[in-house]
């Protein structure tokens, strides 16, 4: 307990320590703002575009942001992606604009339907579908990127957390891509000058604590479970992470604490030189002639 | 004694085993994980140890989902 309020809302299990709502708010707060300072992500000036989509961690984190918005280091814009996912999306949709509009900010949304001419619900119809993550990954990285040159974004901000950055980190070492693995961190550069820098400042915050800090903030967000998830190798490492927890608690630290530790060593060797180029088909940087969106779009009969 | 219970949009009067019943014991009844889940009594956060009494209503907010 920091300030003797008896009104505990936090018990953390791995340190033991037990906050009341305005102590544990705060902490959020500074880990954060830790997390931005430590690894660099803001530049006085910068004009962040957050990945909206109404759930927590992306309200949360423009929530945050917003507070550097206030002290007039930064200019926020906003944009989210509607996969066009039935019963499930709309509602994220109508949360995100409302925080937009609260805040003043600068936003778009932008569907999958407008983009590609196809939404997810149509595409998990096609008998030859991928998993749906795939699709998602791909085509949300595709939106975004172009977001961020249309709103002359320096930088993109993404609501990733603790429990996600260890879950890729699991996933892309079980799976042996290197590649992946070695992309993983709080901000993420690109040789193409396409590719806006990506920022990840809750990265260090568990999933939980932020949804307690939404319902602590009584911030409106879209609560639900996408009604693909299920599908996701991510789906079962999550699962193995969180059964370890319970006797663990500290494992996703240490296992994050760990792997940043590796990082370096492990970029440096296994350095690759991508020859970024843009795709033939879409002109966005693609180290392929066809770009994975493009790829997926001919498989759907879609290019 | 009773006490409400909302979860995912139902609310229903559910009666209390006894003095000690905490939210830790509805959670393991409904086998949901405290990892997933917030809990408010009489629309206050409160943590899984938290005591339920005759009259309280106890929210639950799933805010993790799989995937």
């Amino acid at each position: 307990m920091k300030c003797g309020n008896p009104k505990i809302i936090i018990k953390r299990k791995q340190s033991g320590q037990t906050l009341c709502k305005s102590c544990f708010v705060e902490s959020i707060q500074k880990k954060a703002i830790k997390t931005i300072k430590q690894e660099n992500l803001i530049d006085k000036g910068d004009n962040v575009l957050v990945a909206l989509s109404g759930g927590k961690d992306s309200v949360a984190t423009l929530d945050i942001l917003n507070t550097y918005k206030e002290r007039n280091i930064i200019e926020l814009c906003a944009v989210t992606i509607d996969e066009g996912i039935a019963n499930y999306r709309n509602d994220g949709v109508a949360i995100a604009k409302k925080h937009a509009k609260r805040l003043g900010i600068e936003h778009k949304v932008v569907s999958f339907k407008y983009s590609f001419d196809i939404t997810l619900d149509e595409i998990m119809k096609n008998p030859n579908h991928r998993i749906s993550c795939s699709y998602c990954g791909v085509f949300r990285r595709w939106i975004i990127n172009r977001a961020a040159r249309d709103f002359e974004a320096d930088k993109i901000a993404t609501g990733h957390n603790l429990d996600d950055e260890v879950q890729a980190i699991l996933m892309n070492y079980l799976e042996g891509n290197i590649d992946n693995l070695t992309m993983i961190g709080a901000k993420t550069m690109s040789h193409s000058p396409l590719f806006r820098p990506k920022i990840k400042p809750l990265r260090e915050i568990p999933e939980r604590e932020i949804g307690l800090y939404t319902i602590a903030k009584d911030l409106d967000v879209h609560l639900a479970g996408c009604p693909y998830a299920q599908e996701s190798f991510r789906g079962e490492v999550s699962e193995i992470i969180k059964n370890l927890s319970k006797n663990h608690p500290t494992i996703m630290y240490s296992t994050l604490r760990g792997f940043d530790k590796i990082k370096l060593a492990l970029k440096k060797e296994h350095k690759h030189d991508f020859q970024f180029d843009t795709c033939i088909k879409c002109g966005e940087p693609s180290s392929n002639e066809i770009c994975r969106v493009c790829t997926f779009l001919d498989e759907l009969g879609k290019a | 004694m009773n006490f409400t219970l909302i979860f995912k949009n139902n609310k229903e009067t559910r009666s209390l085993a006894n003095d000690n019943t905490t939210i830790n014991d509805i959670l393991n009844d409904l086998d949901l994980s405290s990892e997933t889940v917030v809990a408010k009594k009489n629309g206050e956060i409160v943590i899984e140890d938290e005591k339920i009494q005759d009259g309280d209503e106890i929210q639950l907010i799933q805010i993790i989902y799989g995937g």
